[in-house]
C-alpha cells in the first residue's frame, strides 16, 4: 500500500486549519483511511492508504480531502487554465513502444524547501504506483526559463519543444546528478539512475527523447537534463509525461497541476501535435457517471433524503444533480484528478464514507441456506480421526519441496513408475532452493520432520493426510492433484508389520478390502516392501524404509511407513 | 489379628517402654524408611502405637564452605600471601592476589573479611596486613574444621558462616514410636501378617483367591510412565472449529484446484494484469503449459470488463489486458479463485441466490518468511450470495462469526481492494488483551466481477487467514514451528487441544 509522508505543518498551512493539533489530524486523517504509521526524522507523518485514491500521494491533495471532510469545501472544482503559448510536438520517429507525451506549463509557482520536497515525493509516488515504476508513465518537470522554445513556423509567435527518438548513441547531454557530456546509451551503462531503468528501454530500437532548440533535454522514463533542473529558484515549470497510455499520463498531470495549483501557480495549457491532430492539454474535463437513489440506499441499507444524498455527494468533492422521474437518478460529476471511479458503485461508496460507515447498525441477513460440508473435506477429516485413534501425531507440511528432497534423498527417480516418481510441476522461477515444485507424495515430508526432531522422544508414529500433485498434461490446470495418506512409525523394533497392522485397522474402520502382494520400491527394503491394493486397485505402498533413505536422513533406528491414495477409502 | 507384612514387622521391632526411631526400625526390620513410615501411620491410626515428633537441626557445608574447610577462607589466605609479599610491609593488591592464587569473586570475598577481621588495612590500592593478626585463631575457620569432623558448632559463628554462605541448615522430623496397651494386647494375643500380592491375576479372579490377599499398596502419588496418544494437528483443530462455525451459519463448503489458470485466480476478480501483485514477484507462476479449455464466452466477457467496464457509465481499465497472461498457470495466491468457478456456474452449476459458501484451504504467496509469515498458508473464505445486500448485511454477518472466537467490538475500516466496493479492513477487540486487532478483508464483489460471471444480485466476502486467527486466539508466536518440516514433536506434542 502507498505511504506518503506529510508534514503536519504544511496540513495547518493547507487546510487552513492552524490550531489543528497532530492528534486531531490523526484522527480525522484515519477516518479519511489514511493510517498513520509512524514519523520520518524530519517529522513528517507517514501515511499509508489505500491505492485507489492516488491524488491523495502529496500533502496538497491530503489537504484537499481533509478541507472536504471538514466542510470547508463542497463540490468540484477546476483550476482556470490560460491559453496555451508552447506547443509538443511528436515527432515521426518517436519509439512505437512509447508513443503518448502530455503536460503543461505551470507559471508563478513558489517553492520553498517543503513544497519542492513534496513536488519530488509527489512525483516519486506517482513513478511507483500510476506509473508501473515508470513503464507505464514518467513525469518530467523542468525549469521553463532554462528552455529555448523552437519557432513552431514564421507565423506563429509560440515555443515548442519536439518529443522523438533518436539512436542509443545518437546524441549527447548532461544528466542530472552527473558532470558527464554523455550519450543515452552511455546513461544506461555509467549513470545511476539510468542503470536503474534500462531495462524499460534497453530493447527500443530508438530510445525517446525530447528536444528544445538548445539541444536534447530530457531522455524519458529514464531521467532529465541538468540544464533544466527545478530548484526553489524556479518560478515557470514545465511539464511533460511521456507514456504507454494517454488516459494514464494525462491523469497523472492532472494531480500534477491540482498540487501545484493549490499552492496559488498558474496552469497554462499546452497544444500537443500528434500526426493525427493537435490536442490541447491538460485534460481538465469533468465526466459524469449516473447512479440512482435506489441504489445507494441498497447498498448502505438505510433510507436517505435527496437533499442528504446531494450533500454527501458535495462532501466528497463531487457534484450531484437529481434527475427526479420513475426512479430518481444523479448525475454526479467527477473532478478530473480522480483515478478510482470505474464504475458507480465507486460513487456509493464515497457516499458511504461520508456518511460514516461505522454509524450504520449492523443486521444479520434474513436469508436461509442450508450449510454443510464438502465430501471430501469429511472424508479427509474421517481418516484422520482413525489415524489418530491408532497413536498417530498428526502433521501439516508445506506442499512445496525441492527436487532433492522429493525425489533423491528418497532414492527415487523422476519419471518412475514408483509411487512419488511423477514428473514434478515445478515452480518457473522458484525464489527459495527449498521450494521449487509441489511434492508428489508425503513420505519425504514425514521423513524430513523425523530428521529434524531426533532430539524428541521415541517412538515418533506420524501421518498426514495431504496435498500432493505432479505434471500431467491431459488434465485442464496440466497438473493431478490428489490428497495421499501417509504415514511413518520410527521406533527401535519397527518391522513391516507394525505398518500394515495399522494401515488394515484403517481399511477395517472404511469397509474396504486390504490387500498387500509383494512389490518393490526404491526408498523401501526389497522383500519387506508390499503394494497398497485396496477394493483390487493398486493405490500405494507399505514397507520398511530403505537404511540408505534412513540414514541418509540422519535417522538412527528402523522406520516402517505406508502411503496411498486417500479417495481409495471413500 | 491379620495385619500387612510390613505392619507386622513394625509392632514386633517396636517396644513399649523404650522409643524407636523411625531409622531404627527400619534396621530392625529391614525394610525402607518410607514402607517404615507408612506402616507406622497405620499402626497408630489403629492405636496399636503412640508416635512422638521431635525435630532436628543439622548442618551441612555447602560446596564453597567444604572448598574453604580444605584451603582456607580466602582472607586468610591473602594475609599470608600479603605477609609473605612484604615481609610485614605494605604491598600492592595486584601483587598479593597473584601470589594468593585467589580468582574471580573470590578475590572480593577475602578483601572484604581482610579489612572486617583486622588482618590488616587497604588504601590506596596497597595492602598493609597487621602483623600482630593470628590466622590460627579464626574463629571462622575453626567452626569450618570442626563442622567437616561432623562436630557441633555455637550458634553466633555458625549464624556467621551461614550469612557467608558457607554451610545450609536442615530442620528434620524424628519420629519415635512406643508401643500402646493395646498394641501390647495385641502382640500377645498374636498377630499374623496377611499375604500381600502385587498384581491382581486372572487366575485369583476365577479361583476367588482374591478375597483372602491383601494388595500392597502403591505410592498413588508418585509419576507415572508418560503415555502419548495422537491428536489432530492444532491447525487443523482451528480449521474444523471455523467450519463448525460456518457450516452452522449455513454456508457450504467449496473445493477446487490449488494449480489454476490467472484467469480464475486474478483475471475474473477484475486484478488489472499489471497490477503490482500479479508481477512474478509475488505468483509462483508453474512451468506447465496453459489451460486449453476456459469458456470462450467468459473469456469474453471478462475481458470487455477489464478493457470497457461493465454498464453504460463504466470504464475499464487502462491496461492491456493479454489472453495468454490469462491462460497461464501458477499456485492459487487466494481461495478466491474457487468463488470464482462457483459463482460463473462452471462448478456445481448456475446458482439462485440465495447462496451461502465458505472454504478453508491453502493459498500460496510468495512473502518473507518470519514469524508470521509462510510461503503457504490457509485462508478462511466465506461469500454470501443474495438479492439486494447491502453493508449492513456483511456488517451482521461478521459480527456473528466473530463472536463465536471471543472477538467483539467490531469495527469496519473502509478500504480498497480491485474486486470489492465498498471494502472494508476488519478490526476487532481481543478477548484477552483487550487489543484493537486486525482480523480481515472483505467487500461487496464489484459488479466487474459479478457480471462477467453471469451474477446478476449481489455477492459480499471477505476472506482472513488461518494462522492468524490461530495465532490471535489460541498465542502461538511462531508458526513455522507447527506448520511443516521444521515443526517441534513436543510442541505439537504439548499443545493444549481447542474445546
Amino acid at each position: 500500500m502507498p505511504v506518503v509522508d506529510v508534514q503536519p505543518d504544511e496540513l495547518r498551512r493547507l487546510t487552513g486549519h492552524e490550531d489543528k493539533s497532530d492528534e486531531e489530524f490523526k484522527d480525522d486523517l484515519f477516518a479519511l483511511g489514511l493510517e498513520f504509521e509512524g514519523v520520518t526524522d524530519d517529522g513528517a507523518f507517514q501515511l499509508e492508504f489505500g491505492p485507489d485514491r492516488l491524488d491523495r500521494l502529496s500533502v496538497e491533495g491530503v489537504a484537499r480531502s481533509l478541507r472536504y471532510q471538514y466542510g470547508d469545501a463542497r463540490g468540484v472544482s477546476v483550476p482556470n487554465t490560460n491559453d496555451p503559448d508552447w506547443t509538443f510536438v511528436v515527432d515521426d520517429d518517436v519509439p512505437d513502444e512509447r508513443p503518448y507525451v502530455t503536460g503543461a506549463v505551470v507559471r508563478g509557482v513558489d517553492l520553498d524547501d517543503a513544497a519542492l520536497d513534496s513536488l519530488i515525493q509527489l512525483q516519486e509516488k506517482l513513478h511507483a504506483t500510476m506509473g508501473r515504476k515508470r513503464a507505464k508513465g514518467a513525469i518530467g518537470i523542468h525549469d521553463l526559463t532554462m528552455l529555448k522554445g523552437d519557432v513552431l513556423s514564421e507565423n506563429a509567435s509560440g515555443n515548442s519543444i519536439t518529443y522523438t527518438g533518436i539512436e542509443p548513441d545518437g546524441d549527447t547531454f548532461v544528466a542530472l546528478d552527473s558532470n558527464d557530456e554523455l550519450t543515452p546509451a552511455e546513461v544506461l551503462e555509467q549513470h545511476a539512475t539510468g542503470r536503474k531503468y534500462a531495462d524499460l528501454v534497453s530493447e527500443y530500437d530508438r530510445y525517446p527523447a525530447i528536444y528544445d532548440e538548445i539541444g536534447l533535454f530530457s531522455f524519458p522514463p529514464v531521467i532529465n537534463g541538468r540544464r533544466t533542473e527545478v530548484s526553489t529558484d524556479s518560478r515557470d515549470l514545465l511539464v511533460e509525461l511521456t507514456g504507454t497510455d494517454q488516459w494514464t499520463i494525462d491523469r497523472m498531470c492532472n494531480i500534477i497541476c491540482y498540487a501545484l495549483a493549490a499552492r496559488g501557480a498558474t496552469i497554462e495549457d499546452v497544444e500537443v501535435q500528434y500526426e493525427t491532430g493537435t490536442v490541447t492539454k491538460p485534460d481538465f474535463e469533468v465526466e459524469t457517471k449516473h447512479v440512482s437513489h435506489d441504489r445507494i440506499e441498497t447498498v448502505l441499507g438505510v433510507e436517505l433524503e435527496l437533499d442528504e444524498v446531494i450533500d454527501l455527494f458535495e462532501r466528497s468533492g463531487l457534484d450531484a444533480n437529481a434527475e427526479l422521474g420513475e426512479e430518481t437518478v444523479y448525475e454526479v460529476s467527477i473532478p478530473p484528478y480522480r483515478v478510482d471511479v470505474l464504475h458507480p458503485l465507486d460513487l456509493v461508496d464515497d457516499v458511504g464514507r461520508a456518511y460514516g460507515f461505522n454509524d450504520l447498525e449492523p443486521r444479520y441477513p434474513d436469508v436461509g441456506t442450508v450449510g454443510q460440508r464438502h465430501e471430501r473435506s469429511r472424508l479427509e477429516d474421517a481418516v484422520r480421526t482413525s489415524l489418530v485413534g491408532l497413536g498417530f501425531e498428526d502433521l501439516l507440511n508445506f506442499h512445496m519441496i525441492s527436487e532433492g528432497e522429493n525425489y533423491e534423498r528418497m532414492d527415487v527417480e523422476v519419471g518412475s513408475e514408483y509411487l512419488g516418481g511423477g514428473e514434478p510441476a515445478s515452480i518457473t522461477e522458484p525464489y527459495s532452493e527449498d521450494y521449487t515444485m509441489l511434492r508428489t507424495w508425503v513420505l519425504p515430508s514425514l521423513t524430513m520432520v523425523l530428521e529434524n526432531n531426533t532430539h524428541r522422544a521415541y517412538p515418533q508414529d506420524l501421518a498426514e493426510i495431504g496435498h500432493v500433485a505432479h505434471r500431467d498434461d491431459d488434465e485442464n490446470t496440466r497438473v493431478a492433484e490428489a490428497r495421499h495418506v501417509a504415514a511413518v512409525l520410527a521406533r527401535h523394533d519397527a518391522t513391516y508389520e507394525d505398518a500394515k497392522a495399522r494401515l488394515a485397522a484403517l481399511c477395517r474402520d472404511f469397509d474396504v478390502e486390504l490387500e498387500t502382494p509383494a512389490t518393490d520400491h526404491p526408498s523401501f527394503i526389497d522383500g519387506r516392501t508390499a503394494a497398497v491394493v485396496i477394493d483390487g486397485e493398486e493405490v500405494g505402498v507399505v514397507g520398511e524404509l530403505h537404511p540408505k533413505v534412513i540414514v541418509d536422513h540422519d535417522l538412527e533406528l528402523p522406520v516402517a511407513a505406508f502411503e496411498f491414495d486417500l479417495s481409495s477409502l471413500a | 489379628m491379620r495385619l500387612p507384612e510390613s505392619q507386622v514387622a513394625v509392632l514386633n521391632a517396636a517396644s513399649a517402654t523404650d522409643e524407636r526411631t523411625i531409622a531404627q526400625l527400619a534396621e530392625a526390620t529391614d525394610q525402607k524408611p518410607e514402607t517404615v513410615t507408612g506402616a507406622v501411620f497405620d499402626l497408630r491410626d489403629e492405636g496399636l502405637v503412640s508416635v512422638t515428633e521431635t525435630t532436628e537441626e543439622s548442618v551441612e557445608l555447602t560446596d564453597e564452605g567444604v572448598e574453604y574447610a580444605g584451603e582456607g577462607l580466602p582472607e586468610v589466605r591473602l594475609y599470608r600471601a600479603a605477609l609473605d609479599a612484604g615481609d610485614g610491609d605494605a604491598v600492592p593488591m595486584g601483587q598479593v592476589i597473584g601470589a594468593s592464587s585467589l580468582g574471580g569473586p573470590q578475590v572480593d570475598i577475602a578483601l572484604s573479611n581482610f579489612a572486617r577481621k583486622g588482618y590488616g588495612h587497604i588504601d590506596s590500592g596497597e595492602l598493609a596486613p597487621d602483623a600482630d593478626a593470628d590466622p590460627d585463631a579464626d574463629e571462622e575457620a575453626a567452626a569450618l574444621a570442626a563442622l567437616e569432623l561432623g562436630e557441633s558448632v555455637d550458634g553466633d559463628v555458625l549464624d556467621q558462616l551461614e550469612s557467608r554462605n558457607l554451610v545450609v541448615r536442615h530442620e528434620r522430623t524424628i519420629r519415635a514410636v512406643t508401643l500402646t496397651d493395646e498394641g501390647v494386647t495385641a502382640l500377645m494375643e498374636g498377630v499374623e501378617a496377611a499375604e500381600t500380592v502385587d498384581r491382581l491375576t486372572p487366575e485369583m479372579l476365577t479361583s476367588g483367591e482374591w478375597e483372602d490377599v491383601e494388595f500392597t499398596e502403591y505410592n498413588v502419588e508418585a509419576d507415572a510412565p508418560e503415555a502419548r496418544g495422537g491428536k489432530k494437528h492444532i491447525l487443523r483443530q482451528t480449521a474444523d472449529r471455523v467450519k463448525d462455525v460456518l457450516t452452522g451459519m449455513g454456508f457450504a463448503e467449496m473445493e477446487g484446484p490449488h494449480a489454476d489458470a490467472d484467469f480464475w485466480i486474478n483475471d475474473c476478480l477484475f486484478m488489472p494484469q499489471d497490477h503490482p501483485a500479479r508481477t512474478h514477484w509475488d505468483r509462483f507462476a508453474l512451468d506447465v503449459p496453459p489451460m486449453e479449455d476456459i469458456p470462450e464466452d467468459l473469456i469474453d466477457n471478462v475481458r470487455d470488463a477489464h478493457l470497457n467496464g461493465v454498464g453504460e457509465d463504466g470504464d475499464g481499465y487502462h491496461s492491456p489486458w493479454s489472453e495468454d497472461f490469462a491462460r497461464a498457470i501458477a499456485l492459487r495466491g487466494h481461495t478466491t479463485s474457487l468463488s470464482m468457478r462457483y459463482l460463473s456456474g462452471h462448478e456445481v452449476g448456475e446458482l439462485e441466490p440465495p447462496q451461502r459458501y465458505f472454504s478453508v484451504e491453502k493459498v500460496y504467496r510468495n512473502d518473507t518468511l518470519d514469524p508470521t509469515h509462510l510461503l503457504e498458508f490457509y485462508q478462511i473464505e466465506g461469500w454470501v450470495m443474495a438479492e439486494d445486500l447491502s453493508v449492513r448485511d456483511l456488517m451482521g454477518t461478521f459480527e456473528e462469526f466473530y463472536s463465536h472466537f471471543g472477538i467483539t467490538d467490531i469495527q469496519f475500516k473502509p478500504h480498497y481492494n480491485p474486486y470489492t466496493e465498498p471494502s472494508f479492513e476488519l478490526f476487532g477487540r481481543h478477548p484477552e488483551t483487550g487489543e484493537l486487532i486486525e482480523i480481515g478483508n472483505s467487500g461487496m464483489f464489484r459488479e466487474e466481477v459479478l457480471r462477467p460471471l453471469g451474477v446478476e444480485c449481489d455477492v459480499m466476502a471477505w476472506g482472513l487467514a488461518l494462522e492468524r486467527l490461530l495465532m490471535l486466539m489460541y498465542g502461538f508466536d511462531d508458526i513455522r514451528d507447527v506448520h511443516g518440516t521444521m515443526c517441534d514433536l513436543d510442541l505439537l506434542r504439548e499443545t493444549e487441544v481447542l474445546k
